[in-house]
């Protein structure tokens, strides 16, 4: 039975297809070409009105265009309705000069302080009222800002950046060199609280020739250096003046009227109501063409849904996104556009490294014990993409050779027997665990306590889908003989210093979903220094915090390769490595990357979801039409 | 009268004070923090993590921390939100004044539907008018909020689009008008709840009065029924049900959070739930010290008019 929803395995020899049916599931999975398709059919015997019919039913089907030379895979799944993003929207009709546009967003900025604000919503708007040296465009490439352009030294110490001159601030303000080094001080100072000083942190000094020259010294080569301190939002260049005002100020006040060098400035933030942007006329780029933009702040997303409904919203994207199980609502109302976009965040099930989670074999038993693809397919309807490993289909360093595993109890049973488990008078399994002790390799110690195979499956409680999914493989686990149980709580509690992360006496599973950053970068997710060193400290690897991960050294050696390494082409590979090495080990059972439904009125032009900068990225070229 | 306001008052601040103590401790034990977020979501290091925390007041122990919140409290001073990293007072009155002309105008068309329920239904008692007020009563008492919310937006905003459907003021901004259309759904929302108690209520209060002695003697001086109502029957009727309605204000006063989220109204019962999710201390306490005290006038409001409105009790 062939299987409608494409699932992307990478290439397929076309000579290991042996029957029609084969055939066209290797077309919709994009692991053929169509020329393929029919000199293997031709070769298997299949008559050519046959082909005929297989190709015109595959014809809009088909996965993806992997063309085998690049190998940046592009999704292109469509899910019925919705439209694909190919560039910014272009309604016809004639373009209005100036006018407004009601975006709305289901959570209240914390603040609009760029360096302060914890929450996407915040840099939903900051994108588009701040400059950074440089920032991104909707294909992952650096392009000039603030910074006309820049030089590295061969070394890869050394940046040279030639800023942009006439820029103002929306008070009046000229921008120079000396913008960006107090900027630099103010982050690097704690006085100041900034919530991310990475990429910063690597300027040991920092010199400006002239007003419009700033020349960075860097402490070594760093290849995220220039992502990170790209960003309108995490690399934003905020005036000197304001930095001079002192902590207070620029942690308060500012944070409440904001003034930054982007197309917009910010008028005024009615608590829980709106965010009013104008259009900024000395902005140095494109003249903005609306007059206003309103941030409509709901509670929720069924109030927003309800107004765009009625229309009095007309945009709702990025923080505001619908989520897929609204999707079909939405697409019902006949008031919005929606489009789909591939998105940079990846769902998982962390596990936490004691007992048998520290055994390789244990891991890999769990993913062919977790029937993601069902999932996927039945309960998210297909409008994810399966993931095996931490990088985002959408961008350069995915590892396309990679197959996940599939949906296998038998599988499962087997490596957890290879593992030395076995299963006692009620099917539990049950067995020696690895010596507590962080000097053994656990996939061969086993001179810890006998246990039982108990596992707390734990899902942030809220959602009704998260709470299927998360009954779906509980139960799933359960059926082989892991005695699970299903547990939720709130954002705030499930990651507290008394949350399942740091009791040392469950073997746990998490289920949620993390955000990749432009850059492939990943040592915050695996490297050993960000194991938090107690229950409040600071750090993206708590999987390991009882114990490191059993490929730790390896894991730690390939992502500082990685962040050091400054050539594309050496760099991916060692992303490439890190995947296999990723997906082999399953620190944690990926699940998929889900989609960004944007809704937007059909009049509005120049709308472009890119899943690589925030809302406002390119609100300089928004429009009404008539 | 003034020593007996000035000695409740003066009452109140221990009463308000164990509250706030109490209401700290509880907080406290609630697991997570405002810093738990950070920890796991931002690309930070430890040290800045420490830095936050200390901003914030966070490393310290609790006791200190209470301490300090107690002695800035007695100076005026409500401490700092910790997520929007401001003046908790100001965060407070920002939404405010929103909740105050919800409420008001939800209050307004309350009493006036429940005067008229409960005093036409106990002079019908048993009559039509009385068996339909009746019922609606008991429907605004049984039905969920939210879904009389949404049925009131589906109906009036999105299927006749007479009506906006949420917020207080358009995107744009509008004037008065604006506001009072903005206002119609929200109010007549809560408003539902208290017109179906206070009716009930009103009603009982009628129907005891209407069976007092003097109403027999004015009807049998032979006043007319109107006059019998108005200057007789309605004002002893109001006496305790005008204390009910005093103590219930400073209830509405802190917010309805559910009819706020239906129609994304920025008022205080809002806030309240955000500072919860986000475990913001400062904003909770400053809320919570609020509710305290206007339930204290409140209660004072509402010992004063029936001292006021019924010569038989006397303020001691």
């Amino acid at each position: 039975m062939v299987r409608l929803i494409p699932e992307f395995r990478g290439a397929i020899d076309p000579e290991s297809l042996d029957d029609i049916n084969e055939l066209i599931q290797a077309r919709i999975d994009g692991g053929i070409s169509r020329r393929q398709l029919v000199k293997r059919a031709a070769q298997i015997g299949i008559a050519a009105p046959v082909v005929g019919v297989m190709l015109h039913a595959t014809s809009d089907m088909a996965y993806g265009k992997p063309s085998l030379g690049r190998d940046r895979a592009i999704v292109r799944m469509q899910t019925a309705g919705t439209k694909e993003v190919t560039g910014p929207t272009a309604p016809s009709g004639t373009p209005k000069e100036g006018g407004v546009l009601v975006a709305s967003t289901i959570e209240e900025p914390d603040t609009l302080n760029p360096w302060i604000t914890a929450l996407v919503t915040g840099s939903d708007v900051l994108t588009g009222v701040f400059g950074g040296l440089m920032r991104y465009d909707s294909n992952q490439q650096i392009i000039p800002d603030l910074a006309e352009s820049f030089e590295i030294s061969t070394d890869g110490l050394i940046y040279t950046f030639k800023l942009r001159q006439g820029v103002t601030f929306h008070d009046g303000a000229a921008f120079t060199a000396k913008d960006v080094d107090a900027t630099w001080k103010a982050i690097m100072n704690p006085d100041f609280t900034a919530y991310s000083q990475l990429g910063w942190d690597h300027i040991k000094t920092l010199d400006m020739p002239d007003d419009f020259t700033v020349v960075m010294n860097t402490t070594e080569a760093y290849a995220p250096f220039m992502a990170y301190i790209s960003d309108p939002v995490s690399g934003a260049i905020i005036s000197a003046a304001i930095f001079d005002k002192g902590p207070d100020y620029f942690r308060g006040d500012f944070g409440r009227a904001p003034i930054g060098t982007g197309p917009f400035k910010i008028d005024e933030w009615k608590a829980k109501e709106q965010i009013g942007l104008s259009r900024y006329d000395g902005y140095w780029g494109t003249k903005p063409k609306l007059d206003q933009i309103i941030y409509r702040i709901n509670p929720d997303d069924n109030t927003q849904l309800v107004q765009l409904q009625t229309g009095e919203a007309q945009m709702a994207a990025s923080s505001g996104s619908i989520g897929s199980s609204r999707l079909d609502e939405v697409l019902g109302y006949g008031t919005v556009d929606v489009y789909e976009r591939p998105n940079m965040a990846w769902s998982h099930l962390d596990l936490k490294h004691v007992d048998f989670l520290r055994i390789t074999k244990v891991r890999q038993a769990l993913d062919y014990a977790t029937p993601t693809q069902d999932i996927i397919d039945n309960i998210q309807k297909g409008r994810v993409v399966r993931a095996f490993a931490d990088q985002a289909p959408i961008t350069t360093v995915y590892a396309t050779d990679i197959t996940p595993r599939p949906y296998d109890l038998e599988k499962a049973k087997q490596l957890l027997t290879e593992a030395g488990l076995t299963q006692n008078g009620d099917g539990v399994w049950e067995g020696p665990t690895p010596t507590p002790s962080k000097d053994i390799d656990p996939n061969t110690d086993r001179g810890g306590p006998t246990k039982e195979f108990k596992m707390e499956f734990w899902y942030i409680s809220g959602d009704s889908v998260t709470q299927q999914i998360a009954q779906v493989i509980t139960q799933s686990w359960n059926s082989i003989g892991i005695k699970t149980e299903a547990k939720s709580e709130d954002v705030s509690t499930i990651w507290s210093p008394d949350g399942y992360q740091f009791n040392p006496d469950t073997m746990t599973a998490c289920m949620y979903s993390w955000f990749n950053s432009n850059d492939p970068d990943n040592m915050y997710y695996w490297h050993s220094s960000q194991i938090p060193p107690d229950p409040t400290g600071a750090g993206g690897n708590a999987i390991a915090y009882f114990f490191p991960l059993n490929f730790q050294a390896k894991v730690d050696e390939l992502t500082v390769a990685g962040a050091k390494e400054t050539d594309p082409e050496k760099r991916k590979a060692i992303y490439i490595e890190l995947q296999h090495l990723i997906f082999d080990e399953t620190p944690v059972v990926f699940l998929w990357w889900s989609k960004d439904y944007s809704a937007v009125q059909p009049n509005i032009g120049g709308f472009w979801p890119s899943p690589f900068n925030r809302l406002l990225w390119n609100a300089q070229e928004w429009y009404v039409t008539e | 009268m003034n020593a007996f306001v000035i000695r409740r008052l003066l009452g109140a601040i221990p009463l308000l004070l164990g509250v706030s103590v109490l209401s700290f401790i509880f907080m406290q034990l609630a697991p997570g923090g405002p810093d738990t977020l950070l920890a796991k979501n931002g690309r930070m290091s430890q040290a800045q993590l420490e830095a936050i925390r200390h901003n914030l007041g966070l490393d310290e122990p609790v006791h200190v921390q209470l301490w300090k919140w107690i002695t800035n409290l007695v100076q005026g001073d409500l401490g700092v939100s910790f997520s929007q990293q401001r003046p908790v007072r100001d965060v407070i009155f920002d939404v405010f004044p929103n909740t105050v002309y919800l409420m008001t105008v939800a209050l307004t068309i309350s009493l006036m539907v429940a005067v008229i329920f409960g005093i036409g239904a106990a002079v019908n008692q048993y009559g039509w008018f009385d068996n339909v007020t009746s019922f609606l009563a008991y429907f605004g008492l049984s039905m969920p909020v939210f879904w009389f919310g949404l049925m009131l937006q589906i109906m009036f905003a999105v299927k006749l689009g007479w009506l906006p459907s949420a917020g207080m003021r358009s995107a744009t901004g509008g004037g008065t008008f604006d506001l009072i259309k903005h206002m119609i759904l929200p109010a007549l929302t809560l408003a539902i709840g208290s017109i179906g108690s206070w009716s009930r209520y009103l009603r009982s209060s009628t129907l005891e009065v209407l069976g007092q002695d003097y109403v027999r003697t004015a009807r049998a001086k032979g006043l007319r029924e109107q006059v019998v109502l108005i200057r007789h029957v309605l004002r002893n009727a109001m006496i305790p049900f005008l204390t009910v309605v005093a103590i219930d204000i400073p209830l509405y006063l802190t917010g309805a959070v559910v009819t706020e989220t239906v129609f994304s109204w920025p008022g205080m019962g809002r806030l309240f739930f955000d500072s919860l999710t986000k475990r913001d201390y400062p904003v909770l306490m400053g809320i919570l010290l609020l509710g305290a005290f206007l339930i204290v006038i409140g209660n004072l409001l509402a010992d004063l008019l029936y001292a006021l409105l019924d010569p038989r009790i006397s303020l001691k």
